[in-house]
């Protein structure tokens, strides 16, 4: 306890690991490697303020962007798509999401083949579902729609199963010992505690859904993105700049209200 | 048993509430349904090609994509989110040090904090969008764009994550005298680096899905495949670049989501779970009770 | 050399932390102060370092005002300045060698701190300050691997490292068993002799107090009650500075079995 300063029992310096070594080599590699493929140009960083194309942004035309048929009239479609895709995605999701569940899984294939099933349709991107609508149903609101059907139901399994995971087993326990069919022992017995959860849940998919929506058009899937995608085709970037503040209020302004119920439920 | 005490009535007015909220719902749809010019032959319609478009897809024709580098711009897909992710995690980084609460005056994190949440509120597909014009087609617009709007998320959950940090080290570095930039580079960033780099691999599973779509509009990576092959029905060679962008997906997620979990518990030596939990509440802005 | 005079402290929200103290300390003294949580003890340590800033007065460090410094000047000061905390304040993440290099940012330049491309002589004086401490052998070992005893020797390595002309201690002891308090208080009192560095301890056990303290202060609701040799204190002084008597709570030997009784010291 009383050592004197020296050179006595100092340890040595530990080497940096191998393995270490190696990870850090073979991620500089990738990311070099990586870089090249995508044509990184960092002097975009430098040049982007000299683009010429700036100019093209500039004025807006704000008398074309309040022009009710120009903007308004494809937002309306927008929320349509929004808010059918929500209440059906969702509707959807309850009795799948009860599925996916270990707690509330009827029987252990229907809760593997769910949870696999809703895994890959998550892992497809939502707008290439709406790809995939549009060049089965045709073009505008109605494939959007399904799309997006499709994407809240992803969406909301995952988070709903997760809430349902975490309920406290004993209502149902309680629902079931009183020998409960499984349906109705799941009314009873755990629907009560999650159901705040679920209406929350449900407010936030919209609010996503709102956002998805605006890009739908896009690809050919109705609302907004639609008259986007033909302004900027024909070079009006000064609209889309236009377009995009409105979009951007309009999506701020409905998260700020999704995001205050939110709160109060739960 | 007899019914001599008194029973409560039902509480009035919890139908009411019910039925007003159906009501509700049922305007909600009927109201959207109408504007979005369905038929009712179209509406019968639909499951039929759908269905009719789903047996084209099998069997998916791989080869055929293959020999049209449908691979390679998979791995573009890949790349792009990769590089992306590197963009959005070295910009975003400095500047969470500067957005922290207990690290940062107000004058400076105020206004980086608004940054953060205007960047993300505009979609990939948006930037892309504006990008396309001054960067031309290709996968750099691609890469521009998420590594602009990783800036983002990455830099709200990492500022948030150093504000959640033991500030004893602070105010040890400070009684040394250590200037600001020593005690953020030895008093906070040992203690986040590690959440940190799990959070950059987790937004790199959400790019890898984002830069899949921006190839839709021409920022490069296989959304274009899968466009073009749609737009000439060749539905089997759309369900072979499918099912290769589902499989990559899928294998991404799986070794990101081992190598997080490592991170994590490796770092502290014992378990903590609830920070990748709370990853994802902070994507989906939902707080786990 | 240090004096404070009439000096006060009072936080945002109004709570008076210390009122009008006055008190000169010279180099080479170990000083203890005392006084119920809450009476300022923590306080006081802090004003000297510019940690908290005081409302009014003035605090003159080694002829350097405290009070109103430019934040350059209070980096300088505080380079002079070791400081031990209750809860260890180390970085749990990295090396034991990397907090204690800590003690020597004020010197190194930023740059270099930075890249973590630390001079040797740098080095040499963190490992010469491990060595004091005697743990040197665990310097490459992460902090977090260390037990409560030997993390706050690491806290004394990386005061040490600043190579301070005063060093202060705020309830260095509080989290640890009492073997381990004595031997951390001892390594504190060997380097007061030692080296002559100025040293103020803050302490909640009376016994450990009167161990190793040559001078005490006491506080009482901010205001300094009490200030006068170790060997001058009676049970008395203890029972004027806390407001009340004394029980085995106040008393390392007893601290661990929470009191049932007012025994005396």
């Amino acid at each position: 306890m009383t050592p004197t300063p020296g050179q006595s029992n100092r340890p040595v310096r530990p080497r940096l690991r191998t393995r270490t070594v190696s990870i850090a080599a073979a991620l500089t590699a990738f990311t070099v490697f990586a870089a090249r493929e995508v044509g990184f140009d960092p002097s975009t960083f430098w040049e982007v303020w000299s683009n010429p194309l700036w100019e093209k942004f500039w004025p807006i035309p704000w008398d074309w962007v309040f022009d009710s048929g120009n903007v308004l009239q494809p937002f309306v479609e927008t929320f349509q798509i929004a808010t059918i895709s929500t209440i059906l995605g969702c509707g959807l999701a309850l009795p799948v999401s009860f599925a996916m569940s270990s707690l509330t899984a009827p029987n252990r294939p229907t809760y593997l083949v769910s949870r696999a099933v809703m895994n890959v349709v998550r892992a497809v991107p939502d707008l290439f579902w709406a790809k995939l609508m549009v060049t089965a149903i045709g073009i505008g609101a109605f494939a959007g729609s399904w799309a997006l059907t499709i994407f809240s139901l992803a969406v909301m399994v995952k988070l709903f199963s997760e809430t349902v995971d975490g309920a406290d087993p004993g209502p149902l326990e309680a629902a079931r010992a009183a020998g409960g069919r499984h349906a109705p022992a799941l009314r009873t017995g755990i629907l009560p505690t999650v159901f705040p959860d679920y209406v929350a849940h449900s407010l936030y998919v919209f609010e996503l859904n709102v956002r998805a929506s605006v890009v739908l058009g896009l690809v050919g899937a109705g609302g907004i993105g639609r008259v986007l995608e033909a302004q900027r085709q024909f070079f009006r970037f000064d609209r889309v700049l236009g377009m995009l503040v409105i979009i951007f209020v309009v999506v701020w302004i409905i998260e700020q209200v999704s995001v205050s119920l939110r709160k109060r439920l739960i | 048993m007899t019914a001599t005490t008194r029973r409560p009535a039902a509480p009035r007015g919890a139908r009411e509430r019910r039925w007003t909220v159906a009501l509700v719902i049922v305007v909600a749809m009927v109201w959207s349904v109408s504007g979005l010019n369905v038929t009712l032959d179209r509406l019968l319609g639909a499951p039929g090609d759908a269905w009719a478009i789903l047996r084209q897809m099998v069997p998916p024709a791989f080869a055929r994509v293959h020999e049209r580098g449908a691979v390679g711009k998979v791995f573009e897909s890949v790349y792009i989110a990769w590089i992306g992710t590197v963009i959005g995690a070295l910009l975003s980084l400095p500047l969470a040090f500067l957005a922290a609460h207990n690290v940062a005056p107000v004058w400076i994190r105020v206004p980086i904090r608004q940054l953060f949440n205007a960047i993300r509120a505009v979609p990939e597909l948006i930037l892309a969008v504006i990008l396309i014009p001054i960067t031309g087609l290709g996968p750099w617009a691609g890469t521009l764009a998420i590594g602009i709007h990783s800036i983002g998320t990455l830099g709200k959950w990492a500022t948030e994550s150093i504000e959640s940090i033991d500030s004893g080290p602070i105010e040890a570095v400070e009684s040394t005298g250590g200037r600001w930039v020593s005690n953020m580079r030895w008093a906070v960033f040992p203690q986040v680096m590690s959440t940190i780099s799990s959070y950059w691999l987790f937004r790199f599973e959400i790019n890898v899905r984002a830069s899949a779509v921006l190839g839709m509009i021409g920022a490069g990576g296989v959304g274009s495949e899968l466009v073009s092959h749609l737009v000439f029905r060749d539905f089997p060679a759309a369900s072979a670049v499918l099912v290769l962008t589902v499989g990559v997906v899928l294998t991404i997620d799986t070794i990101s989501a081992a190598v997080r979990r490592r991170i994590i518990t490796g770092s502290v030596g014992k378990s903590e779970p609830s920070r990748s939990a709370e990853a994802l509440s902070d994507l989906t802005g939902i707080k786990q009770r | 050399m240090i004096r404070l005079e009439d000096l006060s402290v009072t936080y945002p929200g109004g709570v008076e932390a210390l009122r009008g103290i006055d008190l000169t300390i010279d180099d080479g003294e170990f000083v203890v102060v005392v006084g119920l949580s809450g009476a300022g003890k923590s306080t006081l340590l802090r004003v000297l370092n510019g940690l908290v800033t005081a409302t009014s007065g003035s605090v003159v460090v080694d002829g350097t005002q405290v009070v109103g410094a430019s934040p350059a000047t209070l980096r300088q000061v505080r380079s002079r300045i070791g400081m031990i905390f209750q809860t260890f304040n180390l970085v749990n993440r990295t090396s034991v060698l990397n907090n204690v290099l800590m003690g020597r940012l004020s010197v190194v330049p930023a740059w270099r701190s930075t890249l973590g491309l630390w001079p040797a002589e740098d080095r040499e004086a963190a490992m010469v300050a491990l060595e004091r401490v005697g743990i040197v052998d665990k310097a490459y070992v992460r902090a977090s691997n260390l037990s409560g005893g030997q993390q706050q020797r690491v806290g004394i390595a990386r005061a040490l490292a600043q190579e301070p002309r005063l060093m202060l201690a705020d309830e260095p002891v509080a989290a640890l068993d009492p073997v381990t308090s004595r031997q951390v208080m001892g390594d504190l009192q060997k380097i007061n002799r030692e080296l002559g560095i100025t040293t103020l301890v803050n302490l909640h056990f009376l016994d450990l107090a009167k161990e190793y303290g040559r001078r005490l202060i006491g506080l009482r609701d901010g205001e300094m009650v009490f200030d006068g040799d170790i060997a001058d204190v009676t049970d008395e002084t203890f029972r004027d500075i806390y407001g009340r008597s004394i029980t085995d709570e106040d008393l390392l030997a007893m601290g661990d079995s929470p009191a049932d009784g007012t025994e005396d010291v």
